[in-house]
């Protein structure tokens, strides 16, 4: 009897850990499908790296580079959301973290939005109207929107998460403890990182030309 | 001592953010210097490195449990092994030229003549 329940108990104490356990393993799911595109990315370069590098000059470095400072600077306070998680009387930064992390994604998604705006009337949607002839050309901005708008749907995916555990921290419930803290975390860090590794992919290709 | 553990906390994360936009502007500066291959090598070794400071710092990897970071490898290396693998399908393929542009762009891939705006 005993020997059946001993197992139980231990699981018990170890269900938080499980659980970022199984987002560790969801977010290696996550890799291999954002790999398939860096696949098609490596190929397309390869094949057409002059085009690739005109059509990236054609990307907002500006509204690219300050996204990626939002990104980090948000990973940066939701990891200080995790480090106040674990100090009960820490509750209210906790939350006002977790509140200033979502802000911060939705921010990003706003300059992101512009930035579609301008590539609009730039002619810059793989559409009948493209604008660049350079072969290859199409084929990187074909793969810039697909993977930022995968990129933009994980995020937009985050910030509601964010948002429920900011909110159910701040109302004082019981269910966003540390580790559920944490594991919404780890979430929101391999967002970050897809946007880390799609910066120098989609907006530094030979900007010195 | 819990105040305490959570400034080393907080110090860490300040310390690994400045890091991590010094590396972006880095990053960001090497893209206008031209270096040849080296301007896609720097850029995806600053990747690699902030992706590893945001592994190892914010997401705790050195804090965590043997399983994760098998887990955390695990993932790194089937990816590395499906990137290389793809990698040898393509490399040693002919490329078909033009398959995938629209036939507006055709003519000045094969011919090298400018492509003609069509009426749209």
């Amino acid at each position: 009897m005993s020997a059946i329940a001993a197992p139980a108990l231990a699981a018990a104490d170890d269900a938080p850990r499980t659980a970022q356990l199984g987002m560790w393993i969801f977010l290696g799911t996550e890799v291999l499908f954002f790999g398939g595109l860096f696949v098609a990315y490596a190929v397309g370069r390869a094949h057409w790296p002059h085009g690739f590098a005109v059509a990236s000059r054609h990307t907002d470095v500006v509204l690219g580079t300050v996204n990626t400072a939002v990104l980090l600077t948000s990973s940066a306070i939701v990891a200080f959301a995790v480090a106040c998680a674990d100090h009960p009387a820490q509750r209210r930064w906790t939350a006002l973290a977790l509140w200033a992390t979502a802000a911060l994604g939705v921010v990003f998604l706003a300059i992101k939005g512009v930035e579609y705006a301008h590539e609009w009337s730039e002619h810059l949607f793989p559409l009948a109207d493209f604008a660049l002839t350079e072969p290859g050309a199409e084929l990187f901005w074909v793969l810039y929107f697909v993977m930022t708008i995968l990129h933009s749907v994980h995020l937009l995916i985050g910030i509601v998460g964010v948002a429920a555990f900011a909110r159910a921290t701040g109302a004082g419930k019981s269910w966003p403890t540390p580790g559920r803290v944490d594991t919404m975390a780890l979430y929101w860090h391999f967002v970050d990182i897809v946007w880390i590794v799609l910066y120098p992919l989609l907006y530094l290709v030979e900007r010195h030309a | 001592m819990k105040q305490t553990t959570l400034r080393e906390h907080a110090r860490v994360v300040v310390i690994a953010w400045a890091v991590l936009l010094a590396l972006m502007l880095t990053s960001l500066g090497s893209a206008y210097l031209d270096l040849g291959a080296g301007n896609v090598v720097a850029g995806l070794v600053i990747a690699f490195v902030k992706s590893a400071i945001v592994l190892w710092l914010f997401m705790r990897l050195r804090k965590s449990s043997a399983t994760v970071r098998i887990v955390a490898a695990t993932a790194l290396a089937t990816l590395l092994i499906l990137l290389a693998l793809s990698g040898v399908d393509y490399a040693t393929r002919t490329s078909e030229p033009a398959a995938f542009q629209s036939p507006r762009q055709a003519p000045s891939f094969v011919g090298g003549k400018p492509a003609t705006q069509q009426t749209r």
